[in-house]
Parts: C-alpha cells; structure tokens; sequence
C-alpha cells in the first residue's frame, strides 16, 4: 500500500502533497496542543511499537501470513490527531529508511494512511464506544478506504493494472481489511487486559456526529469502490474518466457541468475530476473531525 | 539491516557529508521532481540524471554499486507494474515506471547516505516541518531498533519454545503483540522520568549547531539548478 515515487502522475502527487501538508500542520498543532512535551517520547515509542509490531507475523490462513498495519489501533490509543502524526512520522521513516514508499508520494501515502486511514478507524470505534465490534470495524475501514484510495489514485495516474488484477487486488484489499479488523481487536483485546484503561474510549457525547461521519466517510469510499470497479475497458482513457466522473456524480453533481464544458482535454479533466473528488473526502474529514472536537468541548 | 548500513554510511566526512542537510535536502526535492515528471521520450535525460547522481556518490566516497543496489528494492514491485504495461500493449511505460522509481530511490540513498539521522532532522526543522512531528520521528528513530531487535527476539522464543500451534497461532501473535506493547509503554515511561530527570524540557539539545555556509549555497546552485534547467529545456 505503500505508494513509491515514479507511479503518480504529476497532478495527482502535487494533488496529495498540497493536500497532506497542510493537513498534518493542522493535526500536528492540534496534537501538540492536547499532548504536552511530556508525551512526546511515548509517541515515538509507540510509533516504533507499531513499525515492530509489522514485525509480528499473524497467519492468514492457507500458510500465508499478514500483518498489523496499526492506523485504527493508533487511532484508539492515543486518539486521531495524535495517531495521524505518529502513522506520518512512521511513513516518513519507512520512505527515508527503508525506500518503503516514495518522498514525493508521501504526501499521498499520508493521505491514504495517516490522515483518512486513522479516521476512517476512529470514527468507528467512537461510534460504538469501543466495544469489540467497534475495533473490528475500526481495523476494516481503516485499511479498506486507505487501500482503495492508493488504487484509485494509482488509476487515476494512468497506471496499467488488466480487469483481472483489478478485482484480485480488490479481493486482496478485503481480505486484508478483514484480517486488520481481526488483528486490531485481537492486539487491543490483548493490550485492556495487560494494561487496563489503554484504549481511549470516547464516554459522552458526539454520539450523532460520529455516525454522520461514519457514514459519510463508507460513502465516500463506497463511490471510489463503485467507481474503481469497472473492469471493462481499462486500457482506455474513457474509462479513468468514467470513474472520476462517477466518483464525483455521487457527491456533486455541479462538477459534472464544469468536467464537460471547461476541460476538453481528457488526461486533464481525469486529473481535475479525480483531485476534486480527494478534495470532497477531506473536506468531509476536517469537517468531521472539527464536528467531533467541538461536541466533545461542548460535553 | 538495511537501516545499519546507511547508517554506516552517514557518518563520512566528504565534502557531501559536510553539506547543511536543508541544501541536501533542497537538491533532493529537486531531482526527485525532475525525475518524476520525466516520460518515456526524455530517456537520455534519466541517462544524465543516473550519471550525475552517480559521480555524486563517488564523490561522497560512498562505495557506488553498494548504493545502487539498496536502491533496487523498489524493482520488484515496479516490474510486476512494467509487466501489466507490456501486456496492455504500452511496454515504454511499464519501463518508465521502473526507470522513475529506481532513480528516485537512488536519489533517497544518496541523501540517506550522506547525512545522519539528528542532521536530517535538524534540516526539516530548517525547513518549518512541524516540530512536533520532526521530535515524533526522532525518537520513533532512537526506539526502533531497540524494539525491532525485541520483536525479532520475542518471534524467536515464540517458535522455539511452541513450534506449530495451528489454529491459536493467531493468538499466540496477538498476545505477543500485547506484551511487546506493555513492555513498549513502560520503557516509553521510564525513558520520560530519566528525561525529566536529566532536565528534558521538550527539545533535544544539539552539540553541533549547524548553520549554512557559502559552499551549501555553491552545492544548492550547481546542482538543483542544472536538474531543474535540464529538465525544463527538455520539454
């Protein structure tokens, strides 16, 4: 899931970093304001626990083997602002180290993972309080929605993937999601019994909020999933405009208008649409997570 | 591990070494966006760009072939995407993939390879990272490998002692994930009472303050000028 450099196209990496940077500056300031110097260390602790913990082989059945990839479960043990800057602290290090994931992707691997990856998670697990169920779901949404973004956005830039690799690696992705929702309840069950009063269950209020935003987020992904799962026709152009266009037909329908009549040019208007709809799911993602603050002080 | 041998290599003295990490850094960003842009027609430009980081890492006195190949751990995912582009019928695409993202990992070598981790760190801040997140990703770097080598550890003991456990397999892993978290939590604990105790007050404090010079500047405009130049007459 990892994005490396090379891959996007231009639009689409400018797109993402323009988008992440000022995003991780919002979270960082508004993690920094919740955390005092104090807690730092034990940030950078437990983002070394998450790189260590992919270290921990779990079997996935038929002799393979996954691994955790900790958004959700840093999403409900430190809470999402800070979860989002240690995943990126975390990204950053896997691109600079490792070569895991590119410097110019960054910005687009901190999308998919640190800032919609641990919302995605959160959202859930707030929703229902922390219960089992809520993990679980945490886990799923969290990896689904970062996985088909970095597809979409892999699309998006004209990347060759044939109709049958498309839906392996959908399958794949939900596979994936599942045994992440298993591997996030299964650490974090394993975690309140070690260390009871870990997990930062959310106790009052937001409660509406939260499941607005839940569901606006499963629909933003829904539409990249509705979108991307068109197999038919992908070497052509027309279709990578088929999904944007869809993609953003499902949330506004006045960039439809625009798509047609201001931009002719094809590879233009996949790259213009495709932005605005990554536009509308963050813009669904601060007005959640402003939603989420502000009931919580209004508690 | 691949981390310790860039580690290794960060620590020459070479003129490239003793660059201030924002110029590496700004050099950097300034081949991996040239790089990025480049299509299968600007072949002969990713031909330059591949000889001017190599003479760049014979300069640094950095072994060349070594660098090179950590950097070939982007290819294989980048050959399967190279393959897909041959079947659709587009093969100079699949190839410009390969040739953007192996030339990119180079140039990430190469800054990995001439500049510590406090020094690189030290430039982002230069830079106006957030500092939050720059002190994030500096103590995630002290801790990673400490917990890394307890994983790998735990991992051990866990076979040797269980073996084949079938289906609780699964939660043999995630107890173990547990307890590397607790045993993570109170070293994060203990290692913040030995900070406050030694008068940690929110910033590392730094032994070697590091301020840009006329020859950083030299470095940025004999460099990320020519890249950038190269790249834009090329259109």
């Amino acid at each position: 899931m990892h994005i490396p450099d090379g891959y996007l196209s231009t639009r689409v990496w400018i797109a993402t970093d323009l988008l992440a940077v000022p995003a991780v500056a919002v979270l960082a300031r508004r993690a920094q304001a919740k955390f005092d110097h104090h807690r730092i260390p034990l940030m950078g602790v437990m983002g070394a626990f998450v790189f260590a913990a992919q270290m921990i082989n779990f079997p996935a059945g038929n002799g393979t083997s996954s691994h955790l990839v900790g958004a959700a479960l840093l999403g409900c043990l430190l809470g999402p602002a800070a979860a989002a800057i240690v995943m990126t602290a975390i990204l950053a290090t896997q691109a600079l180290l490792f070569q895991d994931g590119g410097l110019l992707a960054l910005g687009a691997n901190v999308f998919n993972m640190a800032i919609v990856g641990v919302f995605a998670g959160y959202l859930p697990f707030a929703a229902l309080r922390g219960s089992r169920a809520g993990l679980f779901l945490a886990g799923f949404c969290s990896l689904l929605s970062a996985a088909v973004l970095a597809l979409s956005e892999l699309l998006i830039s004209g990347v060759s993937m044939p109709p049958t690799m498309l839906s392996i690696s959908f399958a794949w992705f939900l596979v994936s999601a599942v045994i992440e929702g298993a591997l996030t309840m299964a650490v974090a069950v394993a975690l309140e019994r070690i260390q009871p009063g870990c997990l930062r269950k959310p106790t009052t209020g937001g409660r509406a909020w939260v499941f607005a935003g839940g569901a606006a987020a499963l629909l933003g992904s829904a539409g990249w999933m509705i979108a991307s799962d068109r197999p038919d026709g992908l070497q052509s152009l027309a279709l990578k405009t088929g999904i944007s266009g869809n993609a953003t037909s499902i949330i506004t329908s006045p960039l439809g208008a625009y798509q047609a009549s201001f931009v002719s040019n094809p590879w233009l208007a996949k790259s213009v649409a495709g932005v605005a709809g990554l536009v509308v799911i963050y813009v669904v993602c601060v007005a959640l997570s402003r939603g989420l603050r502000a009931t919580g002080e209004g508690a | 591990m691949r981390h310790a041998r860039l580690e290794l290599w960060s620590r020459g003295t070479s003129f490239a070494h003793r660059r201030h990490p924002a110029a590496k850094i700004v050099v950097t960003l300034a081949f991996l966006v040239s790089i990025a842009t480049l299509q299968p027609a600007h072949w002969p430009l990713g031909l330059l760009y591949f000889a001017m980081l190599s003479v760049l890492t014979w300069a640094a006195r950095l072994p060349v072939l070594r660098v090179q190949m950590a950097a070939s751990v982007v290819l294989p995912f980048a050959t399967v995407f190279a393959i897909f582009s041959f079947f659709a019928g587009a093969p100079e695409k699949g190839l410009a993939i390969m040739a953007r993202s192996w030339l990119s990992a180079f140039t990430t070598v190469l800054l990995m390879s001439t500049t510590s981790q406090p020094d690189l760190l030290a430039g982002l801040e230069v830079l106006h990272a957030p500092r939050f997140l720059v002190q994030v990703m500096q103590f995630l770097y002290r801790y990673l490998l400490v917990l890394l080598e307890e994983a790998s550890a735990m991992r051990a003991a866990a076979s040797s002692r269980a073996g084949k456990l079938g289906s609780r397999e699964f939660r043999r892993a995630a107890a173990a994930a547990g307890v590397l978290f607790a045993r993570s939590w109170g070293r994060a604990n203990s290692i913040h009472q030995a900070m406050t105790a030694r008068g940690f007050d929110g910033a590392i404090p730094r032994f070697r303050v590091l301020r840009p010079n006329l020859a950083d500047a030299w470095y940025v405009l004999g460099l990320a000028l020519p890249v950038i130049a190269a790249r834009v007459a090329l259109r």
